[in-house]
């Protein structure tokens, strides 16, 4: 173990040898060629641009902005980010192989309610002090801070924001006699509207869920939970309280849509694969859907977006997305700061994110400038505010695993034996405590 | 250049180490009176032999020494290696809710897929194996599937059930064949079938092509030999075709029964273990304490326990068709 | 088997029937790459949108195409070079482990593919071979010899003995021997290897995932996989139908262009048992 542990320090070694004069280089490459960047500043509170290369790594579920991201600071920086697109399935393992042979890349972002995890196994190093010093690193979002954040130390900073949200069909919601500037504002005025639209028959259907898909639930269905003002965890995120009596009333909810057909058939098998792709097709009244997808619809379609309601009203929203962090094995910390820094500056927000209708990472910014063309986005924009990240080390083989104990809580309290639910709640804080 | 080099290495060492010498110095002035070791037939054995031991050796065995390590090791993925816990993974293992189930579905399936691709593999190759026009046509047809990765062919067939995008209901459904739309991966049986029709498809072609060998090397004066004496066509088949396709049906029955205990991806690609867990295999099951779960520890002790077992199983199955075949 | 009693007409309504169901869903992901749906690049109608999104993924089709083949042809050299080798020595050299060696390559199918990766990754890492094209085709190369072996050996063992014989007689060392006889006696066999180890590193998806961590240096299924999902995983069916598309027909022409020559590889080593 230790000769190759000497072996991988000289190759090491080797490498950034190689690297400095990569950097020698690509400075004097600069002089040549006349020098327009004034950005020479080596530390301070950005970090260095010294024209270092940066690996990354991302899901494939957010690409889109990473993409974004990454095309506009290598266009204005020396430094030179190259994104890996990973499939998001499989992240966990490929993060995994990594951290294992400490090959992670310099800058990794991560599923926001992953993040715990990988920051209580020591994944990513302590930005504390950097982000203290940062003018705006009190302005962000607070749900992913959270989750970032292990004994006081901060590790993370929010990089893409996905919220849960309601799409409803206006064209639908006219032909069927609703108004289509109300949308619901409670789980029951949801309920009647979706069944309303379902009556037009056909290939209409009021509503639609991932029902096999333990993400999607989490996502969809626990702002309900907590518009009522009631919690599924306990703070620590080592408890579930998925049997309270709020969150029965939620599943029943979907319990009778499942049973009265007012789903698109297949709501019962569907895994996550498809369940975005309904409602652009024009047929579904009403679904909540990630935020992101408001950029994805088609131009023809005449929707609005309203927040998730709790079953007497109140609103919330699940503040999903991920967040970024420098791996705690990367040689090039100050240069993976400089990208992270410049990613929350006012143009990365605005230029970038905003102008392709994507959720601003800063609470400052909720108004900007492209927003105000879109109230949709405005709206969206707000309600992250009210909206909550849930916090466990254990969440994603609790929730997100297909075979993990939620689903079975979820597909038992919809699908199945309703009064298994009590157990499967005891079962989920096993897993959580586990 | 070779010259120069066998030179080179000698002048440092004037006394010189045989042994070490290049063989394209001395040794070939030694082959006239007496064969040098390097010559005999063990020895050039060896030499062919050894880049599938460097292969095996360094990416088989070295890793496999390795999955025994983290099997007896507290071993999570995210923070690796802390320290000797044996036998704690593979206690944990055994008490795992899914295990049992998990087991018991991984049989199911083996004995399903083996003999419907068996009995469709050989019904293909009866059909397709004598040379009428058209026949290879129907060859290549039966086989093009086999050039499909089990990913793509997964995903194709992902497509194919969808509920949304799938062809398959929609036609049955305008053929009056059903009311509703069918759910092909919703109840476990139904996601089981539809798992198994997918191998099939991609298999059957491959299978059909090692039993269609096997029919052209029975010789056909056997089968006019049978006609003389007046056997019917299943007596034919029964008692001539069957037992001299015996070594090729073993070794689609051998490659058929270790490929689906291993069964994974198509499980990963279609149903993801569900509905409600019931269409979990032991790889899905290792591949969750590994990926999901992130306990390395785990999902090695279960492997250890895989692979214990299909060695056995196929020993005993070597044994049992050895000891038959002679 | 002689005739099947069956007339011409009951025989091509079944052959015909299976073909058809054969080739319906090859045939369905084909129209579907090209078919509208919503949410997709295709919109509505027909057209190449999908193929045209494809194209222009991340570090581009053609990238990816020459990482696939890159790979393949590495894999397809290696294990054409190391089952050639061993499978003559198992067939023709007694020498001590042989026995032992043999099964334990053909172990290599037992044990699952998921739990070597991680050990795989680790020991690539050691030799600085992680995230190269090359470390991929060497594990790749690893899982096609089994096959690759047992292939080799049947094949160099129904190549009659006499044939090497009078070739050593007539002074050729086996290496000779083994390129100038018996290579031809076993081409059949080298295509069949070849073509199956093509086929398994052209679409293997879980070790590159794992091994590869650089989107410059991905193959092919692996970027089809990263484009199938968007948010919360949702798939697009029509640009990951005209990802199996894309990479079957390789496949397929490859399969239809060789198929005369390994059809003669399974007969004449003809996998005795």
């Amino acid at each position: 173990m230790n000769t190759t542990d000497v072996r991988r320090r000289r190759r090491h070694r080797a490498l950034a040898a190689a690297v400095g004069l990569l950097t020698v280089t690509t400075a004097l490459a600069g002089c040549g060629s006349g020098g327009n960047g004034s950005t020479e500043d080596k530390g301070g509170v950005m970090g260095p641009d010294d024209g270092a290369n940066l690996t990354m790594w991302t899901r494939a579920a957010t690409q889109q902005q990473s993409q974004a991201l990454v095309k506009a600071y290598n266009k204005s920086h020396k430094n030179k980010v190259q994104l890996t697109v990973i499939p998001t399935d499989d992240y966990q393992a490929k993060v995994g192989a990594a951290a294992g042979s400490k090959s992670l890349p310099d800058i990794l972002a991560s599923d926001v309610v992953f993040v715990p995890n990988y920051t209580s196994s020591g994944l990513y190093a302590d930005i504390t002090d950097r982000l203290d010093a940062l003018p705006y690193g009190k302005e962000l979002a607070p749900a992913h801070m959270a989750a970032g954040t292990l004994d006081g130390r901060k590790y993370t900073v929010p990089h893409t924001i996905d919220s849960s949200v309601l799409f409803y069909n206006k064209t639908l919601y006219k032909k069927a006699g609703l108004d289509p500037e109300k949308p619901p504002t409670t789980l029951k005025e949801w309920d009647e509207q979706a069944r309303a639209v379902d009556k037009l028959g056909g290939d209409v259907n009021g509503t639609f869920f991932g029902g096999n898909c333990g993400g999607c639930g989490v996502f969809t269905w626990w702002p309900s939970i907590w518009a009522a003002g009631q919690e599924v965890m306990n703070e620590d995120g080592t408890a579930a309280t998925l049997d309270s009596p709020v969150a029965k009333e939620v599943y029943a909810t979907y319990r009778g849509w499942a049973q009265d057909d007012i789903t698109a058939p297949g709501a019962a098998e569907e895994t996550g694969a498809t369940w975005t792709g309904l409602f652009p097709k024009g047929t579904i009244g009403v679904m909540p859907m990630p935020s992101t997808t408001l950029g994805l619809m088609p131009g023809d379609l005449d929707f609005g977006v309203a927040a998730i309601p709790g079953p007497d009203g109140g609103q919330s929203t699940f503040v999903g997305g991920d967040s970024l962090g420098i791996s705690a094995n990367s040689k090039k910390a100050g240069q993976a700061w400089n990208f992270l820094a410049w990613s929350l500056g006012d143009e990365a927000q605005v230029e970038v994110l905003a102008a392709h209708k994507d959720i601003v990472a800063r609470t400052d910014l909720a108004e900007n400038k492209y927003a105000k063309e879109d109230p949709r986005q405005v709206m969206i924009n707000t309600l992250v505010a009210k909206g909550t990240t849930p916090f466990s080390q254990k969440f994603g083989q609790t929730f997100n695993d297909p075979n993990g104990p939620w689903l079975a809580l979820m597909r038992d309290a919809v699908f199945g034996d309703p009064s298994k639910v009590d157990a499967d709640n005891k079962a989920i804080t096993e897993s959580l405590k586990d | 250049m070779l010259l120069a080099r066998s030179r080179g290495s000698g002048s440092p060492a004037p006394g010189g180490e045989p042994a070490s010498r290049s063989p394209f110095g001395g040794g070939r002035a030694r082959a006239a009176h007496r064969v040098p070791w390097w010559r005999t037939r063990p020895a050039q054995g060896i030499g062919y032999a050894a880049p599938t031991a460097l292969f095996v050796g360094v990416f088989f065995v070295v890793p496999l020494v390795l999955v025994g390590r983290i099997s007896l090791s507290d071993w999570p993925l995210l923070a690796g290696n802390r320290g000797f816990n044996a036998p704690d993974n593979f206690t944990e293992a055994a008490g795992d809710d899914l295990l049992w189930p998990s087991v018991r579905f991984t049989l199911t399936y083996t004995a399903l897929v083996t003999v419907l691709l068996l009995g469709l593999a050989l019904l293909l190759a009866l059909l397709v194996q004598e040379t009428r026009p058209g026949t290879g046509l129907f060859r290549t047809v039966f086989f093009l599937p086999s050039a499909l990765g089990l990913a793509s062919a997964s995903l194709l067939f992902l497509g194919m059930y969808s509920p949304n995008v799938g062809p398959i209901s929609p036609l049955l459904e305008r053929l009056g064949v059903v009311d509703e739309p069918v759910s092909f991966l919703g109840t476990p049986t139904a996601a089981l079938w539809s798992t198994v029709a997918l191998i099939v498809w991609k298999y059957a072609g491959f299978y059909m092509l090692i039993l269609l060998v096997g029919l052209q090397r029975i010789p056909q004066d056997v089968y006019e030999a049978a006609r003389m004496d007046g056997a019917g066509r299943w007596q034919t088949f029964r008692s001539i075709t069957l037992p001299l396709l015996r070594p090729s049906l073993a070794l689609t029955l051998l490659l058929s029964v270790t490929g689906s205990l291993l069964a994974f991806d198509q499980f990963f690609i279609l149903t993801k273990g569900g509905p409600d867990n019931s269409t979990m295999t032991v790889v899905s099951l290792i591949y969750r304490e590994a990926f999901q779960r992130l306990d390395l520890g785990a999902a090695a002790a279960l492997s250890v326990v895989v692979l214990a077992v299909l060695l056995i199983l196929n020993v005993a199955q070597f044994r049992g068709l050895r000891g038959t075949d002679t | 088997m002689k005739p099947h009693g069956l007339g011409r007409t009951p025989y091509h309504v079944l052959v015909g029937g299976l073909a058809a169901l054969f080739l319906f869903p090859l045939a369905w992901s084909a129209w579907a790459s090209v078919s509208g749906q919503p949410g997709t690049a295709q919109q509505s109608g027909y057209g190449l949108g999908n193929y045209r999104s494809l194209l222009h993924y991340d570090a581009g089709l053609a990238q990816y195409l020459w990482n696939s083949t890159v790979v393949s042809l590495l894999t397809v050299a290696l294990t054409l070079l190391v089952s050639l080798m061993g499978g003559y020595a198992f067939a023709r050299f007694t020498f001590p482990g042989k026995n032992a060696l043999f099964l334990l390559t053909l172990a290599i199918l037992m044990v699952p593919y998921a739990t070597l990766l991680i050990p795989l990754y680790v020991l690539l890492g050691d030799l600085g071979l992680q995230n190269s094209l090359f470390g991929l085709s060497l594990v790749l190369t690893v899982y096609q010899l089994p096959f690759a072996t047992f292939m080799m050996r049947i094949s160099f063992e129904s190549v009659p003995r006499e044939l090497e014989e009078s070739a050593l007689v007539d002074g050729c060392g086996t290496a000779q021997a083994l390129v100038r006889i018996l290579l031809p006696a076993v081409w059949p066999g080298l295509v069949t290897v070849g073509l199956f180890a093509f086929l398994a590193a052209w679409n293997d998806f879980i070790a590159p995932l794992i091994l590869i961590s650089d989107s410059a240096k991905a193959p092919l299924p692996l970027a089809i996989a990263n484009l199938r999902q968007r948010s919360m995983g949702a798939i697009d069916y029509g640009t990951t139908e005209a990802g199996v598309v894309v990479l079957a027909l390789p496949c397929l022409v490859l399969f239809l262009l060789l198929q005369r020559h390994y059809i003669r590889g399974f007969m004449s080593g003809a996998l005795k048992g």
